[in-house]
């Protein structure tokens, strides 16, 4: 049996741990409120630029009256054979299953898609650390022609691209823009068919799921294309739950946030007013302008949710974490008294026989 | 009072701007135009230039904006600008490191419009950050 000295250091030990680990889930909550009010102050914006795509659709004549063929690039299907998936991960560990449930998604996804040619673009450290040690890089061969883009050089069925290298605490809407030109310009040269996002949505502590969303082509305005989504179970969710009560943040912001809701709501019916407006410009230009943005403000939506919900997941696993370290505390504090009694008793024993003997 | 007008300038960040006053100067992007209470409904694309609040409870104000667009409606301006910053946080450094890239951009488009416009654009909006600043020294 171990003695006291050890199991003493072993508690001294977790105790550190648990220091540490409590330590982490309040800064993780601490920077939960803020992605969290960073993801709520960016909803108007995008509310509005979706409504006003809206009520420009219906103006802008995008498809053509005669052929009823589209007009807009990024409207146009396409039998999927080429897919790019921007995959949003965290940039470190210490976040649950956070990572690993984005992973497998994205997993699911390419072995679902198996005979497909996959580009992979991403966000976040932990995702692109990954995908490149996986699949090897995409490979360009460099052209000094103007006008003509570079040739793509195909090696393997799955490859990765760059992506934005900015860490996600302070990743801004140009980084997001400059990625979202790419994919752009890699749709309207047909060189991918489709585009997908896999991120882990944020709705609240307690509701979060990992989603895989179309990006492009563009069908509905108002619908999110939500190809697959994971729910966490109901256990996971008390757990958070848990966490989030004990870390003091609220579970459910919204409700503190009726004027928010409000705003929210008149976004929605931005540039919807049923009146005849002015264009100072084409409909057809206005929209044509709109539209990425759109898609950049959707990516840049789900990049915010993101850090939102990898705060949370770590928030909860070092939650779970602080009270494994305080069981462990307990089960080595009571083993660690059983043996000094057991020794002392055994000290005594000793003394009684041998006084007895006398 | 009745005849004011609701401002709202919207970033993808957040709701900078959201306060009455009685006019509000908006750089179209064929030109600057005001609007007062009762303007007729309006849709337009906002180039890169100043946003210029009259009468407001905070006095006169400007914001540096590019890239967006604006919804005027009889009671109520909306507008979404990617950027939008005060003349005073602009950091003149930065801005001139844009203007060179747009330069550059613009040398290097050769033929092709739509490099040739991208680059047109980085310019204006740098040209219109720097102008600004420089104005609210004086």
């Amino acid at each position: 049996m171990a003695n006291v000295l050890d199991l003493r250091r072993r508690i001294r030990s977790v105790r550190n741990t648990r220091q540490i680990t409590k330590a982490m889930k309040m800064v993780s909550a601490a920077k939960l409120r803020r992605a969290q009010e960073r993801a709520i102050s960016a909803r108007p914006y995008a509310a509005m630029l979706a409504s006003v795509l809206e009520s420009l659709k219906r103006r802008a004549e995008i498809y053509d009256p005669e052929t009823g063929e589209c007009r807009h690039p990024l409207l146009l299907t396409r039998p999927e054979k080429r897919i790019l998936l921007v995959v949003v991960s965290g940039d470190k560990g210490f976040a649950g299953a956070f990572n690993t449930n984005i992973f497998k998604a994205t997993a699911n996804f390419i072995s679902e898609n198996g005979e497909k040619q996959i580009d992979i673009d991403t966000i976040g450290r932990k995702g692109r650390d990954l995908f490149r040690r996986r699949y090897p890089a995409a490979q360009f061969s460099e052209t000094h022609e103007e006008n003509q883009r570079p040739d793509r050089q195909r090696g393997s069925a799955i490859e990765v691209f760059g992506g934005p290298t900015a860490a996600l605490d302070r990743i801004n809407y140009d980084a997001i823009r400059e990625l979202t030109d790419e994919i752009i310009s890699l749709y309207v040269h047909e060189e991918i068919d489709a585009a997908y996002l896999v991120y882990n949505e944020f709705k609240s502590v307690i509701q979060q799921r990992v989603v895989v969303e179309r990006l492009l082509p563009i069908v509905s305005l108002t619908v999110r294309e939500i190809e697959r989504a994971e729910e966490p179970s109901l256990e996971e969710r008390e757990r958070a739950a848990e966490a989030a009560l004990s870390a003091g943040v609220s579970l459910y912001p919204h409700e503190a946030e009726a004027a928010q809701k409000q705003l929210e709501d008149e976004a929605k019916n931005f540039g919807t007013a049923e009146v005849d407006y002015i264009y100072e410009q084409p409909p057809q230009e206005i929209f044509a302008d709109v539209l990425p943005r759109y898609v950049t403000s959707q990516i840049y939506h789900a990049t915010l949710e993101s850090i939102a919900a990898e705060h949370a997941a770590r928030m909860t696993a070092m939650d779970s974490a602080t009270n494994n370290a305080s069981d462990m505390i307990d089960s080595l504090t009571l083993t660690m008294n059983r043996v000094r009694q057991a020794a002392i008793t055994k000290e005594i024993i000793e003394i009684v026989s041998g006084a007895a003997a006398l | 009072m009745p005849d004011q007008l609701k401002v709202r300038l919207v970033t993808p960040d957040r709701i900078l701007v959201d306060q009455t006053v009685e006019a509000v100067e908006v750089p179209g992007k064929s030109g600057y135009f005001e609007v007062l209470y009762g303007h007729a409904p309006l849709l337009s694309e906002i180039g890169a230039g100043e946003v210029r609040l009259h009468g407001g409870e905070a006095g006169e104000q400007r914001y540096v904006v590019a890239r967006g667009f604006v919804e005027v409606l009889p009671e109520r301006v909306t507008i979404l600008a990617e950027s939008a910053q005060k003349p005073e946080e602009i950091d003149s450094g930065a801005v001139q490191e844009q203007l060179q890239h747009g330069e550059k951009l613009w040398n290097e488009a050769g033929d092709d419009a739509e490099k040739y416009a991208h680059a047109n654009e980085v310019i204006a909006e740098a040209e219109a950050k720097l102008e600004s600043a420089g104005a609210g020294k004086h």
